[in-house]
């Protein structure tokens, strides 16, 4: 092995420390406000450390953080719409999915187009219609449109990627089973659905990640406290703190850190399962 | 024969060229309001005239009304109204002072005719080698606003294309015709530059062409001495052109440039605070309708530029001194620091070429494109009649799903976007307003209602496609100088290029033997990629929000000379503004990229390193004929996602409150009842949701025509 002169190694460690500051610095813009118990609303002097160390906001945003709405309520209400988003994504999506993976039946490259270009549009090119259909059925203002909205952003991502990954899966292992005597449905069931779960539950937890970072579209659509949901509380909190308002600005910060966590640690966790299906998945083909 | 009848068709091409550019000019200059800077050159015109009428050529040498400019342009000026009755001369007034009231009539229609005159000669110069580029050069909305007003770019541009054609000529004679040409082209450059000093940047491209075909052919030396003594003609023809000079030419190099000081520092250009790419922008959408209702027929402006990107590696492999041209003038466009729209003029016949070229090349992809369509069309296979029927229960829960949640909202969208349906509207159009007006419209029960936005009818109605060329121009910068589009289609550039910069450049680095920490900075600079991007966005804006972001207060507390202090008040910089967005993008979009590129180095064959090793190449060749080839058909694809995430971008912009930056932002905006500015118009934000999809759709097949890259579309 080639060793690496001292000027060098330390010069590369040196661009390591800048890009990592650069990396760090706005994280620790947002931490120093969740742990600064001194602030009465917005800061008004630089500090690099927060004044007074307190987990008081945490505790506090635990409590009620937005408009004294409980957190649970909340938390329940991010969850009820990012996991039903994407359960309807996965399962509604996962039949097409394997019919464009497998079968070739008339229409299937017209519909792969379709799909392709509904997964690569932003999600606001479905809010002009969804509005005015969901306002129409009167059921606009729910978790339960919030649900619907946000599957409809997921699902053709889902599709497209869950053919890929059915697409993995070598075929002479189903044709084995089929020629067993098994039908398409039975293996389905039990020869490919097994082999490619844990791909799709990637799928499944990116289409949670929309749903659970949404906030914009949200709040287009619902407009009671109770039906807010996380993201949408910590860009009202953030909206609010901008034009005035006289919340302590550490709230936001320790939301955010909150709301961040679970997926972080998530991220961290199944890192390299989703390295090679995120990124590889861009990559192989 | 053929011949004689071809070269007939081409005569009557140009001629036809001349007669379409002599047209729209002087439908302009009869039309257009009086601008900026008209009274100016026409008061130096009638300084001249006075002056050649007097006989009194010793005042040549003194007079120069804006020596910021040099004299022949605005001498050519004098000589347009000399057989017109003098009139007092038009009042000296402040640079920065609005464009005049009123001048005389009669001078003011002569300069304009004179103007007109170079325009047409322009275009028909270049319909000379490239009847196209000339039909394109005779639409340009900017190129004929500045070639019908009093305006010196008109003359200029003409000189310096006629520069540009002599070289080319030049090109491909020899022995004493190509002399001749080489000493035209001399000639033509020395009044350029006499005419307006920027467009002596054609012979800039001229030295750096004659350079790269003189180091082709081996004959460095001898290109040094003939391009020595090109200049030097050059030059001379500059000062004879340009009696101001001869008395004293060191004084009135420091007038000249006291003058070019005071025009490129003044007020006007501060407030005007124009980014660098500012005459980009320009170039990408026509003439703004604020500025002239009706003094343009065409409006393809931001075509000819589209067009111009798709030509333009067609046309460096074609006529490599016309992209060098092109890009030599873009390159000075950017670099020059004031910004006035005029100044395009230096490009446009360059520009004019390469769409043409574009053209060529779209037409010729077209071609193809419909040739493999039917040969794919043999090859493909046929669709299995077992499977389709095995297919179906697959298809049908899955299909009636897709269909309820995406296509049916995206074809009632486009439903929606053929009436005027908004927030005054909302209680009628949910109670079946909308379906009265689209199916009345449709079917013609209901009679079409011309659009207006400031309508505030409570009632749905049927508009048509009327909306479609109202946003279509709203959103190219028609009404507000900002080109929404062409900011969107930068900004994805700009930020995948960057972030592919930064991720490939992080991941080398970590790939290197012998690097210590690897597993560590790589298990930091993932973070971004894990946080949720409105909370990233979040993270930004409270580090460079105004007045109370991190660096605001720490500039408050230690003065503006802490690293990244000169960020302080990027909100108001022309050009900072777009770098915080940028640092934001690459800090959340970097990380995927390293990701992508760490994989692919791991999928590089170590033999061919080794091989490399052992022929000597160096680190920096290694990476050029080695690493770099194997590597980007494997990043494409994950550029592709990036790019597709960028060009969506929205929680960013967002947070950041910036609502013009994106279709997706601004149409969001549209649509926001509770918003500032247009808001609350549902229809409008519909039509802006289906161009982003056309415009998507293209991408799309462009990007699947260039590589397989949309197979791995995945979350970024």
């Amino acid at each position: 092995m080639r060793k690496v002169s001292f000027i060098r190694q330390m010069l590369t460690q040196f661009i390591f420390v800048l890009i990592g500051l650069f990396v760090i610095l706005p994280m620790w813009g947002i931490f120093r406000l969740a742990f600064d118990g001194s602030l009465i609303g917005r800061p008004t002097a630089f500090r690099f450390f927060p004044k007074e160390w307190s987990f008081e906001a945490f505790f506090r945003v635990l409590d009620k953080p937005y408009q004294s709405v409980d957190f649970l309520i909340l938390l329940k209400n991010s969850l009820v719409v990012s996991l039903g988003a994407a359960l309807v994504a996965v399962l509604l999506g996962i039949s097409l999915a394997y019919a464009f993976a497998r079968f070739r039946f008339p229409g299937r490259k017209s519909g792969l187009f379709a799909l392709l270009l509904t997964a690569v549009l932003p999600p606001v090119a479905f809010m002009t219609p969804l509005y005015i259909i969901l306002g129409m059925l009167q059921i606009r203002t729910t978790l339960f449109a919030l649900v619907i909205v946000y599957s409809a952003f997921a699902m053709p991502f889902c599709i497209w990627s869950m053919r890929a990954v059915f697409q993995t899966i070598p075929k002479e292992l189903e044709e084995a089973a089929f020629l067993d005597g098994a039908g398409d449905f039975k293996t389905f069931i039990y020869i490919t659905l097994p082999l490619s779960l844990p791909s799709i539950a990637i799928s499944g937890l990116i289409a949670f990640l929309i749903g659970y970072s949404e906030f914009a579209l949200g709040w287009l659509f619902v407009d009671k406290a109770e039906n807010v949901t996380l993201a949408m509380s910590i860009y009202a909190m953030t909206l609010n703190q901008y034009l005035g308002g006289a919340q302590p600005w550490s709230y936001v910060g320790s939301l955010a850190i909150i709301m961040s966590i679970p997926v972080i640690v998530i991220f961290l966790i199944l890192q390299q399962t989703l390295i090679e299906r995120m990124v590889l998945g861009s990559i192989d083909s | 024969m053929k011949k004689i009848s071809q070269i007939i068709l081409r005569y009557l091409f140009i001629l036809l060229v001349i007669a379409l550019a002599f047209g729209l000019r002087a439908h302009a200059a009869a039309t257009l309001p009086i601008d900026y800077d008209e009274d100016d050159y026409l008061r130096a015109g009638q300084e001249f005239a006075h002056l050649i009428r007097t006989s009194n050529w010793r005042g040549f040498l003194e007079t120069n009304y804006r020596p910021e400019h040099p004299q022949l342009a605005k001498i050519m000026f004098g000589v347009s109204i000399l057989g017109l009755p003098e009139e007092p001369l038009i009042p000296d007034v402040p640079i920065t002072s609005e464009p005049a009231e009123s001048l005389p009539p009669d001078q003011l229609d002569a300069a304009r005719r004179m103007s007109t005159i170079w325009g047409t000669l322009t275009a028909g110069l270049v319909a000379l080698i490239n009847p196209i580029g000339g039909i394109l050069l005779a639409v340009h909305t900017f190129t004929i606003k500045y070639t019908s007003q009093v305006m010196l770019d008109g003359f200029a541009a003409l000189m310096s294309t006629a520069t540009a054609l002599a070289y080319y000529f030049s090109k491909k004679k020899t022995g004493r015709q190509k002399t001749a040409f080489l000493v035209t082209s001399a000639v033509f450059l020395g009044m350029s530059a006499s005419s307006k000093y920027l467009h002596s940047a054609v012979g800039i491209a001229i030295l750096i062409d004659w350079f790269i075909t003189a180091r082709e052919n081996g004959a460095v030396k001898k290109y040094l001495r003939n391009a020595l003594l090109w200049g030097l003609l050059s030059l001379l023809v500059f000062f004879i052109c340009n009696p101001f000079y001869w008395a004293d030419p060191i004084a009135s190099i420091r007038t000249t440039y006291e003058a070019v000081t005071a025009t490129t520092t003044n007020t006007n250009v501060e407030r005007a605070n124009f980014p660098m790419w500012q005459q980009l922008m320009y170039m990408s959408m026509s003439v703004p309708l604020s500025w002239s209702q009706d003094g343009f027929l065409i409006r393809a402006d931001g075509l000819i530029f589209v067009l111009a990107m798709f030509g333009i590696a067609r046309t460096w492999k074609k006529d490599r001194f016309i992209a060098i041209w092109l890009l030599v003038d873009l390159f000075l466009l950017l670099a020059w620091r004031t910004k006035w729209a005029q100044y395009i003029l230096v490009a446009t016949a360059p520009l004019s070429f390469v769409a043409a070229e574009g053209i060529k090349e779209s037409g010729r992809n077209i071609a193809a494109w419909w040739r493999s369509r039917r040969e794919r069309r043999n090859e493909a296979l046929e669709p299995v009649r077992n499977d389709s029927r095995r297919a179906l229960p697959w298809l049908v829960p899955g299909l009636i799903a897709f269909t309820l949640l995406t296509i049916l909202p995206l074809v009632f969208q486009s439903a929606i976007s053929l009436t005027d349906f908004n927030v005054s509207s909302l209680r009628e159009g949910f109670n079946g307003g909308i379906w009265r007006a689209i199916w009345g419209g449709i079917t013609g029960g209901v009679p079409v209602t011309s659009i207006d936005i400031n309508s505030n009818s409570n009632q749905v109605n049927f508009t048509g496609l009327q909306a479609y060329p109202l946003v279509f121009s709203y959103i190219t910068g028609s009404f507000t100088t900002w080109n929404i589009i062409f900011f969107n289609i930068m900004w994805t550039v700009l930020s995948v290029v960057l972030q592919s910069a930064l991720g490939l450049g992080v991941a080398l680095l970590l790939w290197r033997k012998g690097i210590k920490l690897t597993k560590f900075w790589q298990a930091i600079f993932i973070f971004p990629w894990a946080i949720p991007e409105m909370i990233g966005a979040l993270m930004w804006l409270n580090f460079f929000s105004p007045e109370t972001g991190w660096l605001a207060l720490a500039v408050q507390k230690y003065g503006e000379n802490i690293p990244l202090g000169f960020f302080n008040g990027w909100e108001n910089s022309a050009d900072l503004w777009l770098v915080v967005y940028l640092l934001a993008a690459v800090w959340y979009g970097f990380p995927f990229m390293m990701l992508a590129s760490n994989a692919g180095l791991k999928n590089l064959p170590r033999d061919v390193y080794d091989a490399a090793a052992i022929d000597g190449a160096g680190a920096w060749q290694t990476f050029r004929f080695v690493t770099w080839p194997l590597l980007l058909p494997l990043l494409i694809p994950a550029m592709v996602v990036r790019g597709i995430f960028s060009f969506n971008q929205f929680y960013l912009f967002q947070t950041f409150f910036f609502t013009s930056s994106t279709l997706a932002t601004f149409s969001y905006n549209v649509f926001n009842p509770s918003g500032f500015g247009i808001r609350g118009q549902f229809a409008l934000s519909a039509v802006i949701n289906i161009i982003a999809v056309a415009i998507l759709m293209i991408l799309i097949l462009l990007f699947n025509r260039w590589s397989k890259a949309s197979e791995g579309v995945t979350y970024a």
